[in-house]
């Protein structure tokens, strides 16, 4: 049995790195979060969900949703969910604020999570969400993990998921990770991992692909932009292969391969490629010598010492992903928004009186 | 086909070890001057006001590591880290605060005025806003001379809504002006939260309304500031205009010199212990074996001695006399 209650997340930081000055990287401001939160609670109110769960931060995104419950937001809105918003004893603007946040929404028992960001957003969410079913909005066009799509349809599909309308095993696709253990930590990478000659995080974003050495990836779509765009267009992997790749990489004038690469919205750069092979389970890959930094989902993150390695494995136990075009494929199947007249289910509809 | 891709360098740009001696040792210098300033002025000896960089300082450095002497800046209230970061003597910088007549500008401006065009600092200036005009009057010189050279303008929170930020960021837009607009958003007004007085999420947002790039960044972490103004720079020079960046950070004293502070809880207290920029960049540098902690040490000697020395030839040296009052100025009767 599904349950009637949803959580929405949305980074406010999200969406103003370097990127808008070294690529064309787009801009999404938070009000338009703001109004893409507003859909999801139209959409999660039309399918019967009951509460919404909803993540509160200081750059204003909340305070939106709560001035467009109206004048009275205690009384909610009849069209929506009542809307209840996550609060935290104190911000730090950081991926924690998103764990703490997500911790509190599966404490509230959600039967899906929805969080609108990029894939640092993501990747906190998934890593606090555990088996809740989620569904990754991309604010922007920067993204490989979050889906660019519509929050009403979103919200349609995430209803219906945590309300258990649907079957689990057709919708709901358990994705690969990769886990990253480096000195004293370990983190999760949704999409990609990848070791940098840079010196510092700097300004967290990847853009100079010069100094990279290694690259590993979950999966490689030649349609992707960002890193894994590389593999993507020599090597490809399919989601659910039950394989990464890692690629070793060096200055395309002494590579045997060279790949023209979308690594940044606006920015097709020559990557050059010494050598390929797949990341199987079961079998880490060790990253690094001769310090560096370590980028996550292509942010910069763990900053290694001179003499640190980093152990790459490849896991199956990522998040479990809402597939919204099957969701409603299923939805419009068994006609769950629809309303016909009693035993009228079959091709050449409507059968009423008003047809000729 | 291939040769009409942008490549990038196959080296990242990095710095070597000589620059990061270099950026720490302009950080350490204005911490340094900053905290005497502090103790100086509860002694009742400095004139006028002060306004402390104390907890700023990865902001002027890590933009000013870009510049030559021939590139501007301007300047605001709160200057004294935007002058050591862009190479002004900080001993007639000590004497100016203390109105001597080795000072900067002669002991006749104090530390809202301080301005040395040999280094290109245009001026530290008390008029909130005035910056960014300025900074597009130097950048139109520089454009029409066709000289590469570019202005970086520094204003807080506030400035960004004062007229004259925006009309300059307008028209800086317009020109395709070689301006780098910095907003060193540190959160205060003197005492108004910007949350409540800036009508955007980001100051950074406001870029999209003029037609050029926004970024925000980390203030506290020197590198992420150095990246990212490499790249405004590097646009600016190479004709491609304007740039507003948004650097978020924390100021360690009062608004002046004197302010009880009631407006704000245990921020500074945080901002100390987790963020501060010379504790991130020592831990950074260190750690990956890029400088040894003893050549950092001996720079925090090094600037603590030219700080005492600093304020010791300050308070020795003389006051201007009334042979002074009819120099630098346009007009004498
Ligand atoms: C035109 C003008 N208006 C008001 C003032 C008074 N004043 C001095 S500093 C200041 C606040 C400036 O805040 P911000 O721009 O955020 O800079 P910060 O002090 O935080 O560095 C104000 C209002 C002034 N000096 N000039
Ligand atoms: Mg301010």
């Amino acid at each position: 049995m599904g349950s009637s209650a949803v959580g929405i997340v949305a980074n406010p930081l999200a969406g103003r790195d370097v990127r808008r000055l070294v690529a064309q990287a787009s801009v999404f401001p938070n009000s338009e979060k703001a109004k893409m939160i507003q859909r999801l609670l139209a959409a999660l109110g039309a399918v019967g969900v009951t509460d919404a769960f909803v993540s509160t931060d200081v750059g204003g995104i909340s305070a939106a949703v709560l001035r467009s419950l109206g004048p009275d937001p205690a009384a909610g809105r009849p069209e929506w969910p009542t809307v209840h918003f996550v609060e935290l004893e104190r911000y730090s603007s950081t991926a924690a604020d998103t764990a703490e946040l997500v911790g509190a929404m599966m404490g509230a028992g959600v039967g899906a999570i929805v969080c609108l960001g990029g894939d640092g957003t993501a990747r906190a969410v998934a890593a606090s969400c555990g088996d809740t079913p989620l569904l990754a909005l991309s604010t922007g066009t920067n993204n490989v993990f979050p889906e660019v799509r519509e929050a009403t349809v979103a919200g349609l599909a995430a209803g219906l998921v945590a309300q258990g309308a649907v079957d689990a095993t057709t919708v709901l696709e358990r994705d690969a990770r990769l886990e990253v253990i480096a000195h004293s930590r370990v983190e999760t990478a949704l999409v990609d991992v990848c070791l940098t000659r840079a010196a510092s995080r700097g300004a967290r974003a990847l853009w100079d692909v010069g100094g990279l050495t290694e690259l590993a990836c979950v999966f490689a779509r030649p349609d992707a932009i960002g890193l894994s765009s590389i593999p993507g267009l020599l090597c490809p992997v399919p989601r659910g292969a039950g394989h990464g790749v890692v690629l070793r990489l060096v200055p395309p004038r002494s590579a045997p391969a060279v790949v023209r690469a979308p690594i940044a919205p606006g920015l097709v750069v020559e990557v050059g490629v010494a050598s390929w092979e797949h990341l199987h389970r079961g079998r880490p890959h060790m990253m690094g010598t001769g310090g560096g930094v370590v980028a996550l989902d292509g942010e910069r993150e763990i900053e290694l010492d001179a003499s640190e390695r980093v152990q790459v494995r490849f896991c199956t136990d990522g998040p479990v992903r809402i597939d919204p075009s099957a969701t409603l494929a299923e939805a419009a199947q068994r006609r769950l928004l629809c309303t016909l007249p009693a035993g009228a289910y079959g091709p050449g509809l409507p059968p009423s009186n008003d047809t000729p | 086909m291939s040769d009409t891709l942008e490549h990038r360098s196959a080296e990242p740009a990095e710095l070597s070890a000589d620059q990061l001696l270099d950026a720490y040792r302009r950080m350490r210098t204005i911490r340094a001057f900053e905290d005497r300033v502090h103790e100086e002025f509860a002694t009742g000896d400095i004139p006028g006001f002060v306004h402390l960089y104390a907890g700023e300082e990865a902001s002027a450095v890590g933009i000013c590591m870009h510049l030559d002497d021939g590139d501007t800046i301007a300047s605001t209230h709160r200057g004294h880290g935007h002058c050591i970061a862009k190479g002004v003597d900080p001993k007639p910088m000590m004497a100016e605060i203390f109105g001597r007549r080795t000072g900067t500008c002669h002991g006749k401006g104090g530390s809202m005025h301080i301005a040395d065009l040999s280094k290109g600092m245009l001026g530290a200036n008390g008029i909130v806003g005035a910056g960014a005009p300025l900074a597009c009057g130097r950048a139109l010189a520089a454009k029409l001379a066709g000289n590469g050279e570019v202005c970086v303008v520094f204003f807080g929170d506030g400035a960004s809504n004062q007229g004259t930020t925006l009309e300059a960021l307008n028209l800086a837009s317009v020109w395709q002006l070689p301006v780098i607009f910095v907003a060193e958003n540190n959160g205060y007004a003197e005492t108004t939260a910007s949350s409540w007085s800036v009508a955007a999420d980001n100051i950074a947002d406001r870029a999209d309304g003029f037609g050029m790039p926004g970024v925000i960044v980390d203030g506290f972490d020197f590198f992420a500031v150095w990246e990212v103004a490499r790249e405004a720079v590097t646009r600016a020079r190479r004709g491609d205009g304007p740039t507003l960046m948004e650097v978020k950070l924390t100021r360690y004293y009062g608004h002046f010199e004197g302010d009880q502070q009631t407006y704000r809880g245990d921020e500074v207290e945080r901002a100390r212990r987790d963020f501060d920029c010379l504790k991130w960049f020592r831990t950074r540098v260190t750690t990956n074996g890029m400088l040894d902690a003893a050549a950092l040490d001996t720079i925090d000697a090094e600037a603590a001695a030219l700080i005492d020395d600093a304020v010791a030839e300050a308070r020795s040296a003389p006051l201007p006399g009334r042979e002074d009052l009819e120099t630098d100025v346009y007009a004498t009767y």
